[in-house]
């Protein structure tokens, strides 16, 4: 009789403690990491016009975040053209770049707006635009590594290949 | 063309793991008494290393141990409160570490010193091998006990490095632990987590031009989200996990769109001859942040999705270049990146104040992700020419993550994971 008056005390203790308003009595358990490593296949899709590109390359290069042709820039897309249209054969690419300052996703449709004001005055000349692939890497692969005003004004280019 | 690729190799490769330093902490402090658990000692050495290196980055504790205190209590009967009161201590936290075949748990109170009484009493049971996982959740627990803020120890952080190859990594929010997702010799940008951390979606260059992946991380198997010719990228996940918001340069212009992610189905979200990047929604799913070049500058602008036909509105208007914007976890303001005098810097604007708070002091400072509990910004910095990550609590502590080898950049932090 005793005893169970004891027990029942004690559980009575036990209640009143965990219901006791401030303390945090709690059980968790961790989560699971399992990761898996990916390697990136490279299975190209674009189509390879290097070998017989070499008339055309050329670098076009632009102001900070502005997408507009210099005067410069102009006379190097006149002999661009020239050699589409003795060449009618060869397609092109237009890889637009950003410098470094500023985000990257910015930097990315900045590079795009680029190489398609590069496309557009190459259609503008006449040549076809199904000859012409159009892309950006943003600031991803910079021509010249630095923080100065020389290695962003390399950087910040349309590459014709 | 469906193109889901199951892989290939298990992810022990360690590649630079990231060294944490904290460069400044909190005017005022906690001061916390964490005395060395109970159990046996290796395991203990190691469990009561990470909790107290947690608790000092968050830079609100200043941590007592052994040698710093006046008694080691190992029980609640042991405890003399008044030698920690002389040493102005505001918490006490002691614990026992039981170790059951591999699988370890950790039994550990937290005292409140003033008011002479325990606050605490928790058990966090372990998976086989994860010591540091264990101590991460005691860390939280204790953090969240004395801040009365959930805390960001067991999270994950996600990024980008680059060493010869670019690799998309996850860590621990400390930088440690690090385990490879992806591997490619082509640029990896705008990693991002999907809500419930199980998925990460980025933009990979693997096939020559810009296109968004989904991964699952356990499983390694992922896929190309929309197949065009086209580059698409920007992800962003709605917080419900349904759709997917991002950039697709159909017309040749950066235009945002909304994914449903099981249908397919696309819905064009805006329309104009400017740049419209990086877009990311709100806390609730009810509205969708922008960046846009349509006043002449990059700025922030948000579109409501409960009106039909809603407009972007402008939100920023302090600079000439406002981008990458995200919004804090209790919807009470937007962290971005801000061009001032020709430095990009970290900002945070809350909605009920009428000015632009800038947070980080480099010239380079890009790529906020902010911690599921709202308290800590991570960010890419660039120190002599090198990409690393870096912090700034809300409470104005600072850290640096800088990588051993290589350049880290674009952190993602992931949800709580419990």
């Amino acid at each position: 009789m005793q005893y169970s008056r004891i027990n029942f005390h004690l559980l009575f203790f036990l209640i009143f403690l965990t219901s006791c308003s401030s303390m945090n009595v709690s059980q968790e358990k961790v989560y699971s990491e399992d990761v898996r490593t990916v390697q990136a296949s490279l299975s190209s899709s674009e189509i390879s016009y290097d070998s017989e590109a070499i008339f055309a390359n050329a670098i076009i290069y632009f102001e900070f975040d502005k997408s507009n042709l210099t005067t410069k820039s102009l006379q190097t897309l006149k002999s661009t053209v020239n050699a589409l249209e003795e060449n009618p054969a060869i397609g092109l690419t237009l890889s637009g770049h950003a410098d470094e300052r500023g985000t990257r996703e910015y930097n990315l449709a900045l590079g795009q707006r680029r190489a398609e004001t590069v496309a557009e005055y190459l259609i503008l000349n006449g040549i076809n635009k199904n000859r012409i692939i159009v892309k950006s890497y943003g600031e991803e692969i910079p021509a010249m590594s630095g923080q100065n005003e020389k290695s962003y004004a390399k950087n910040r280019r349309v590459e014709i290949d | 063309m469906n193109r889901v690729i199951f892989l290939l190799i298990f992810s022990n490769i360690l590649i630079s793991e990231l060294i944490l330093e904290v460069t400044q902490g909190t005017d005022d402090p906690y001061r916390v008494a964490l005395v060395t658990f109970n159990g046996d000692a290796k395991t203990v050495n190691e469990i009561n290393s990470v909790i107290r290196n947690n608790l000092i980055r968050s830079g609100e504790f200043n941590i007592f141990e052994d040698d710093d205190l006046l008694s080691l209590p190992k029980n609640e009967n042991e405890i003399i409160y008044n030698d920690f009161k002389i040493l102005n201590i505001d918490y006490l936290v002691f614990g026992e570490v039981f170790i059951d075949g591999n699988s370890n748990s950790v039994e550990y109170k937290v005292f409140d010193i003033k008011r002479g009484t325990q606050v605490r009493n928790s058990t966090v049971f372990g998976i086989p091998n994860r010591n540091r996982q264990l101590a991460h959740y005691v860390a939280d627990g204790i953090y969240e006990e004395i801040t009365g803020i959930k805390g960001i120890s067991a999270t994950k952080i996600l990024y980008v490095t680059e060493k010869d190859n670019f690799n998309l990594v996850i860590s621990d929010a400390d930088g440690k632990n690090e385990q490879l997702l992806l591997t490619s010799s082509e640029p990896i940008i705008s990693p991002t987590w999907s809500p419930d951390s199980k998925k990460v979606a980025y933009v990979s260059f693997e096939t020559g031009m810009a296109k968004v992946y989904i991964q699952d991380i356990a499983s390694g198997e992922r896929e190309i989200v929309i197949e065009n010719s086209k580059q698409i990228s920007s992800p962003a996940w709605s917080p419900d996990g349904k759709f997917l918001s991002l950039t697709m340069y159909q017309d040749g212009n950066a235009e945002i769109y909304i994914l449903n992610l099981k249908n397919k189905n696309l819905t064009r979200l805006t329309n104009h001859y400017s740049i419209d990047t990086e877009s990311v929604w709100s806390p609730r799913g009810t509205k969708i942040m922008f960046t846009s070049g349509r006043s002449g500058s990059p700025q922030l602008y948000e579109i409501n999705l409960r009106k039909f036909n809603s407009k972007p509105k402008r939100i920023t208007f302090d600079g000439n270049y406002n981008a990458k914007g995200s919004y804090l976890p209790n919807n009470e303001g937007i962290v971005f990146v801000h061009r001032s005098k020709d430095q990009f810097q970290i900002a945070l604007k809350y909605f009920n104040e009428n000015f632009v708070r800038t947070l980080t002091n480099s010239m380079m400072d890009e790529s906020p992700s902010i911690s599921p509990n709202g308290n800590v910004i991570v960010y890419a910095v660039k120190i002599n020419g090198t990409g690393m990550l870096a912090g700034v609590t809300l409470s104005g502590a600072k850290f640096i993550l800088p990588a051993s080898e290589g350049a880290v950049r674009e952190p993602s932090w992931s949800s709580f994971l419990r």
